[in-house]
């Protein structure tokens, strides 16, 4: 269908939930105030590994004011885990803390000053352990055990290979093997996490959190607080951002629900910016060794890949933030031998969960290894990327066919648009251009809970309710929903009503951290409004005297095709629907095609995600190489996102992603630590752009109208933030003739790098490199 | 204090914030606390026409003060230039720093009303967003100074 013929599909419209956000009256879970709400603060241990010997709490329940005391042994014990093969943390520590800010105890009180009183007056005897801080220190021989079950702290092994490897290396005319590292980088959304959780006399439970699927959140509180799922409720509240970090549950919810089970009244817990920080999750540190083969041409015969990633003290979802960077790249460029050994290992250190620039070792080291393979070949960054480009009709590495790809008009595009070649040969001192390819999935297999569905009702006046269980972060998921229904439905878009993301109503749907909002939930919204269009028909047809397939929906009207006279108002046969006994009530499911076989670990191959986003982005730099400070000039990004339903809104994402993976993430983004302890758990020391730092950028929306997608839409949110990662670094590199390997970019390194520049093709500087280590078994 | 363009009267400790009387005690949850350390911009009221950073301004320094937070630039359910301009531009995505970047905003064209990029940037330099990016922020606060193209490249 064409664009010019949609009402509303393909416009720039303002968002329906920007008014409430504007006026200040958009409800986030830290505004929520309910009839004698209590609050609750935790408390966290003040070591990297210890084991528990005493809580004693008498003194804290004797407090006037405190209402609920809890610690471990107020649990089962039981350990959780996203996988089965995962369960390793107790969301109340009984036996073992874990990192500093693990969870022991946490108090609900009529106010923050006695609740904060009453922590204070809670006893834990600890016996300190050693710890480790970092994967080498981790893995090495004589390292403490952070878990019994996870022998040398090796949490998640990932390990794919495809093809031959080995003989594929002896085709290559160059080889190059060269070591990446990245520090942690975090998520900082704007609100810090908070709980509010109200238990009733029923014995069911609302729950209110920012969450990135609400019906995640309650299959695991309904395991851990082993009430029956049915008397879970998480509510629908507005979100200040997820970006990855807010997905599986977390200790917070929990003892915020334990509280209030126990107090018998709503308890709310609001988290500082520090346990923001600490206590919900970061992104992994990282080091990734790629060795790269290509012919002569510089397409790439060979890979073989080792990367240790820094988990922290519990797994979250280690295999999939384990498997992703590799994923992404294997869709991003051919490589038809490719070998990946991927660990995530344990250290006395925060949980680190998926992250929207995922693996920026990863994904930095391949781009900036390609550009030095093409110096070494005298090819430009451009050809080389085109030559080892996607193309659509591929099969990845681990067996994912490819419906649609426009990484090539992408590259060609941002190349077209920045001036690339030009600006390479002719560069300007200290001015450098740098390229980044990406490639996102649009939904994993995630089993029974891997697709969405949709209800629609309508009201007695002809307007409409769309019930779905997709989330909004912040991204602008609500709106796409409401777009959606619009078109089909024939309504003004304020007239689309939603009710979403609420697990005692909305059906289920997979959640946003698999990129899959629009793609499955967009589906399931448009095939539920299909199915009440059609119903709508079979009334009016009668009304009309026409047959269903002569009728459209436009303007509130029923028409005959060709007779925009000849219509009637929807109202009217929503009545009719009523009286005939017929309520109009749509409903559709969309359950994404995967392979459902396909699983992280034990059969990394098949049908990954139904389809996949590519694009490129190019960034240029000024680099002042007394100072080391960069300053963004401008970035130009082209994303395969299928189709914008909404251009203004993927723009958004363009945006924000190039200033969190690029600006932010490349120039100041990492986390410092002193023996488990972070230094720099604010936004004080952990250094983020403003808008003074921001560069032009140029957006440029690619659309390959994909076979699946609502309208061919795939997604937009994550890829962008990671090619510009690549980008930025790039760029950098090609203003200093140097090849950077350790993130981020900080004005230090670059100084230090310039300073100790050697010559030749080579990285900044030289890392021990991942290995590939014995484990006893393929799983872990 | 008057705050909104009514006049209160509130009890409370010496070492109550701002913010917390303003949440707390007036029930303006419009204002939010993003890090409880003055960096974020994301508590930002206008205090006699002055941005300022409500979780580190003492409650009693407002004695006596105009305070306005985001739920008092509406006029006669009409809202705000900036609140209109922030819809129509997409500026907009998560909102939470939504509150504090306009009124930053808002203060800055009360007193310059034809602003320079750099300008702008300056007024909304403590304000923290992770998700626009900034680019349809900047766009909107333009729009409504009446610039019609940047006024420099951007």
């Amino acid at each position: 269908m064409l664009e010019q013929e949609y009402s509303y599909i393909g416009k720039s419209l303002p968002r329906v939930d920007a008014r409430s956000k504007v006026t200040g009256e958009a409800v986030f879970t830290a505004d929520i105030s309910l009839p004698r709400m209590l609050v609750g603060k935790i408390l966290r241990s003040p070591l990297p590994h210890a084991r528990i010997l005493n809580v004693d709490v008498s003194r804290a329940k004797k407090v006037r004011g405190v209402h609920a005391v809890v610690t471990g042994a107020d649990t089962a014990g039981e350990k959780w885990g996203v996988f089965r093969y995962t369960r390793d943390q107790q969301l109340l520590c009984v036996d073992k803390v874990r990192y500093v800010g693990d969870e022991v105890a946490a108090v609900a009180a009529v106010d923050e000053e006695t609740a904060l009183e009453a922590l204070n007056l809670i006893q834990v005897e600890y016996e300190e352990l050693p710890a480790v801080f970092d994967c080498h220190s981790a893995i090495a021989p004589d390292a403490p055990l952070i878990h019994d079950d996870w022998p040398r702290n090796i949490n998640v092994n990932v390990k794919i290979d495809v093809g031959d490897v080995d003989a594929a290396f002896k085709d290559c005319s160059l080889i190059r093997e060269d070591t990446f590292v990245a520090e942690e980088d975090s998520y900082f959304m704007t609100e810090p996490y908070a709980v509010v959780a109200n238990s009733h006399s029923d014995g069911s439970i609302e729950v209110w959190m920012p969450n990135a699927s609400p019906h995640t959140k309650a299959k695991a509180l309904s395991n851990a607080l082993k009430l029956p799922l049915s008397k879970v409720n998480v509510r629908k509240i507005t979100i200040g951002g997820a970006f990855g970090g807010r997905s599986d549950v977390f200790p917070a919810e929990f003892i915020t629900c334990l509280l209030s089970l126990k107090s018998e009244r709503p308890v709310k817990v609001v988290y500082s910016r520090e346990e923001n920080s600490i206590a919900t999750r970061m992104g992994h540190a990282m080091i990734t060794t790629i060795k790269t083969g290509v012919d002569r041409e510089g397409r790439v015969l060979a890979r073989d890949i080792v990367s240790y990633l820094d988990g922290g003290a519990y797994s979250s979802t280690g295999p999939i933030a384990t498997s992703v960077p590799f994923l992404c790249h294997e869709q991003t460029y051919r490589m038809e031998n490719v070998r990946f050994h991927g660990y995530r290992i344990y250290t006395n250190k925060p949980v680190r969960g998926m992250i929207r620039i995922h693996g920026r070792s990863f994904a930095c080291g391949i781009d900036t290894q390609l550009d030095m393979i093409a110096d070494e070949l005298g090819i430009d960054p451009v050809t080389i990327r085109l030559r080892n480009a996607r193309q659509p009709g591929d099969t990845t590495p681990t067996g994912s066919h490819v419906a649609s790809c426009g990484l090539v008009e992408c590259i060609e595009k941002t190349a077209e648009k920045s001036d690339y070649l030009s600006k390479l040969k002719n560069p300007k001192p200290n001015h450098g251009i740098g390229m980044g390819c990406n490639s996102v999935q649009t939904g994993f297999p995630l089993g029974i809970r891997g697709g969405s569905q949709a209800f629609i009702k309508f009201h007695e006046d002809g307007g409409a309710t769309v019930i779905s269980g997709v989330v909004d972060n912040g991204q602008g998921n609500d709106n796409m929903l409401a777009q959606i229904a619009a078109e089909e439905l024939g309504l003004p878009l304020e007239e689309i009503r939603l009710i979403s993301a609420d697990t005692e109503v909305t059906p289920t749907d997979a959640g946003s951290y698999s990129m899959i909002s629009t793609f499955g939930g967009g589906n399931a919204v448009k095939t539920a409004a299909c199915d009440a269009k059609n119903q709508l028909f079979k009334v009016a047809a009668g009304m009309l005297k026409a047959e269903p397939t002569d009728l459209i929906l436009r303007n509130r009207t029923v028409y005959v095709k060709g007779s925009p006279d000849k219509g009637v108002p929807i109202e009217k046969v929503v009545r009719k629907a009523l009286i005939m006994g017929r309520p109009i009530m749509g409903r559709g499911s969309f359950s994404p095609e995967v392979d459902q076989k396909r699983e992280w670990i034990t059969n990394p191959k098949g049908q990954l995600s139904q389809t996949f986003s590519f694009g490129a982005t190019v960034t240029e730099v000024e680099v002042d190489p007394e100072t080391g400070h960069v300053k963004a000039l401008e970035v130009t990004a082209a994303q395969d996102c299928g189709f914008a339903i909404n251009p203004m809104v993927v723009e958004g994402q363009f945006e924000g992603g190039i200033a969190m993976g690029g600006q932010g993430g490349m120039l100041g983004e990492e986390h410092r630590w002193h023996k488990g302890h972070l230094l720099n758990p604010t936004m004080l020391e952990y250094k983020m752009p403003s808008i003074k730092d921001m560069p032009k950028i140029n957006s440029i929306i690619v659309e390959t109208i994909d076979p699946g997608g609502p309208y061919g839409a795939k997604e937009a949110g994550m890829s962008v933030a990671m090619s510009a990662a690549q980008a930025y670094c790039n760029a950098i590199g090609n203003a200093l003739g140097i090849y950077f390997n350790h993130y981020p970019l900080t004005s230090e390194r670059i100084l230090d790098a310039i300073e100790n520049k050697k010559p030749g093709i080579r990285t900044a500087w030289e890392f021990e490199p991942a290995k590939i280590l014995e484990t006893d078994s393929e799983q872990s | 204090m008057t705050v909104n363009g009514d006049p209160v009267d509130v009890a409370a400790p010496p070492s109550a914030t701002l913010l917390e009387v303003l949440r707390d005690e007036l029930g303006l949850y419009g204002v939010k606390e993003g890090c409880s350390e003055g960096v974020c911009g994301a508590c930002t009221v206008l205090m006699d026409g002055q941005p300022v950073r409500s979780c580190i301004t003492l409650a009693l320094e407002a004695e006596g003060a105009t305070i306005t937070t985001i739920e008092g630039i509406a006029r006669d359910g009409a809202l705000h230039p900036v609140q209109e301009a922030f819809i129509a531009n997409g500026a907009v995505q998560c909102g939470f720093c939504t509150p504090g970047m306009i009124l930053s905003a808002k203060s800055l064209l009360d007193r310059n009303n034809n602003p320079t990029d750099d300008e702008i940037k300056t007024a909304l330099a403590g304000n923290f967003c992770r998700c626009t990016g900034y680019t349809k922020i900047l766009k909107a606060v333009r729009e409504v100074s009446g610039q019609t193209k940047p006024s420099q490249t951007d």
